[in-house]
């Protein structure tokens, strides 16, 4: 079989994309309460935050605006995974009954087809909340704008985003080993929640857990460290790409290894 | 006897909650992690606020009443909406309809085996943790009873809450976006993400009236009370008892004229 080219699944993407979309649209109502639901969940987000620093000034050196920076940084980050990698909430069904042998047979790459067979639209309105708490934040911190500055949030954002895809992948995937893999792939989904503190809030041993083995410090925190401590970046935060990057890769392989050994049900 | 039938589908829920022993691990450890992170994140906000008490709330009265107020929401969850809704897609709801047993009831006494085991495995574990890590915090005296009256009262409470938006369903047929709009406002209003104390002033009082505040902030506020005045432990359950009746009349009411919607799609 010929290696297909970036442009093949490129041009394939946009093509089950525009299916989608059309039987997502013929379920309207639908698709208006769940955006509304989607925008209620970040509204009381930000409520909750407000609320907490009415009364609490800093929390450990961070500013209103910082933190706020920070948990917009995390929402636009998550959104990648809410948008593109929804099938794998149903990955668990599919290979319980038997239906996740059809993507065996299909000539072009098993993970790329399974997760572009459904995009999320309603993870959308969380991007642009997240898109307008940063800009709002950014505004009121006294860090300057320039185009570099754009440029390294886009690139940090974007490989910020592959560690929470990477974290729900290897979860999903847990089902190919497991029957109820529904509480594995929640708990993974509930550490975006954990993603908008500080890391520095943690003792040491959770500090170094939170880094290392569930790194969902470099959903927000790492990353985010460059724009808002320009002026002492740790190492990590440099390194954040690379372990985005990385993280993504090993978890393909895992979901493609669960795939591989897939013998279907035999219906 | 008459609650027989009922406490057969007690029975029937714990065996079957017993099938699923791994979801239960799984539900630990993410409850444990939370309790890190809220434990964390609070003990900072604490030290950087450098005072002890903050709005009439100490660093150990806020993480018990936190902690409890997401364990008792794990507890009381009883993913109603889905199941009305699942029930309404797949046409299973004909089925229950003809029973012997009131759909209300039905729903309740099915779920209530998972009730018991939520309680021994999940509540009663992160209490004894709690009270442990508190230093005795937790006043043990005849608050328990108070505090145990209160969450039975608020359970009920709960359930005609989620009956109320189960019913909207019948109209909508949407099941993810109604959810989680009800997760998020009762979650926000009642206290269980930030403690009503640090609300500010008008949303207090909003707060206040509204229903949501009788699921977690009354039991919490009861069992925190170490010198409980017979006057405001009466005013909290007779508000809460309050809510219960007209809730469970209002969802009553609000099932039997909706019932006349229900469509189901062959079966």
């Amino acid at each position: 079989m010929k290696r297909k080219g970036l442009c093949f699944y490129l041009r394939i993407y946009r093509k089950i994309l525009a299916q989608d979309l059309k039987s997502k649209m013929s379920y309207r109502a639908d698709f208006i309460i769940s955006t509304l639901g989607m925008i209620f969940t970040n509204i009381s987000g930000f409520v909750g935050f407000w609320i907490l620093f009415r009364n609490f000034p800093s929390i450990n050196g961070w500013s209103y605006y910082e933190m706020l920076f920070l948990y917009g940084f995390s929402l636009v980050s998550i959104t990648p995974v809410q948008c593109m990698f929804d099938n794998n909430w149903s990955l668990r069904q599919q290979v319980y009954s038997g239906d996740f042998i059809k993507y065996c047979f299909r000539p072009i790459n098993l993970f790329f087809y399974y997760q572009s067979e459904v995009f999320d639209i309603k993870g959308l309105g969380q991007l642009a909340f997240g898109i307008g708490t940063i800009a709002y934040s950014w505004c009121h911190i006294d860090i300057a704008f320039t185009p570099l500055a754009l440029l390294k949030l886009i690139v940090f954002i974007i490989t910020a985003s592959l560690i929470m895809i990477a974290l729900q992948n290897a979860a999903a995937a847990s089902c190919f080993w497991i029957q109820n893999s529904f509480y594995v792939l929640d708990l993974a989904f509930r550490f975006k929640d954990y993603a908008k503190y500080p890391i520095t809030i943690f003792s040491s041993v959770f500090r170094f857990i939170f880094t290392f083995i569930v790194p969902i410090a470099f959903i927000a925190y790492y990353p985010s460290l460059v724009i808002l401590r320009p002026d002492e970046v740790p190492i990590l935060s440099w390194l954040s790409p690379i372990i985005g990057v990385a993280f993504f890769f090993v978890s393909y392989k895992i979901w493609m290894h669960g795939a591989m050994k897939y013998n279907g049900t035999g219906s | 006897m008459r609650m027989r039938k009922y406490l057969a589908l007690t029975r029937a829920g714990i065996i079957e909650s017993l099938q699923f022993r791994l979801s239960f691990v799984v539900m630990v450890i993410g409850n444990l992690l939370y309790l890190i992170v809220v434990y964390f994140l609070w003990k900072a906000i604490y030290a950087s606020a450098g005072t002890d008490v903050v709005s009439g709330m100490t660093f150990s009265d806020t993480l018990i009443y936190l902690v409890l107020a997401t364990a008792l929401y794990n507890f009381m969850e009883m993913y109603a909406v889905w199941e009305i809704g699942r029930n309404i897609q797949t046409g299973k709801i004909v089925l229950d309809l003809l029973k012997p047993m009131e759909y209300r009831k039905l729903l309740f006494w099915s779920y209530s085996g998972t009730f018991v085991m939520q309680f021994l495995f999940t509540f009663l574990p992160t209490f004894i943790v709690v009270a442990i890590v508190t230093h005795g915090a937790i006043p043990m005296g005849i608050n328990l009873l108070f505090f145990g009256l209160s969450v039975i009262i608020a359970v009920s409470i709960n359930y005609s809450i989620d009956y109320i938006v189960g019913t909207i369903c019948l109209y909508t047929e949407s099941i993810w976006g109604i959810n989680i709009m009800k997760q998020v406002i009762v979650l926000l209003l009642s206290g269980a993400t930030v403690p009503i104390a640090f609300f500010p002033e008008p949303l207090k009082t909003i707060v206040h009236y509204l229903p949501f505040q009788s699921i977690y902030n009354a039991p919490l506020s009861l069992l925190l009370d170490a010198d409980p005045q017979p006057q405001k432990v009466l005013t909290t359950l007779g508000i809460q008892l309050f809510w219960c009746v007209s809730m469970m009349i209002l969802s009553k009411a609000f099932w039997k004229a909706s019932l006349r919607q229900i469509t189901v799609n062959g079966g």
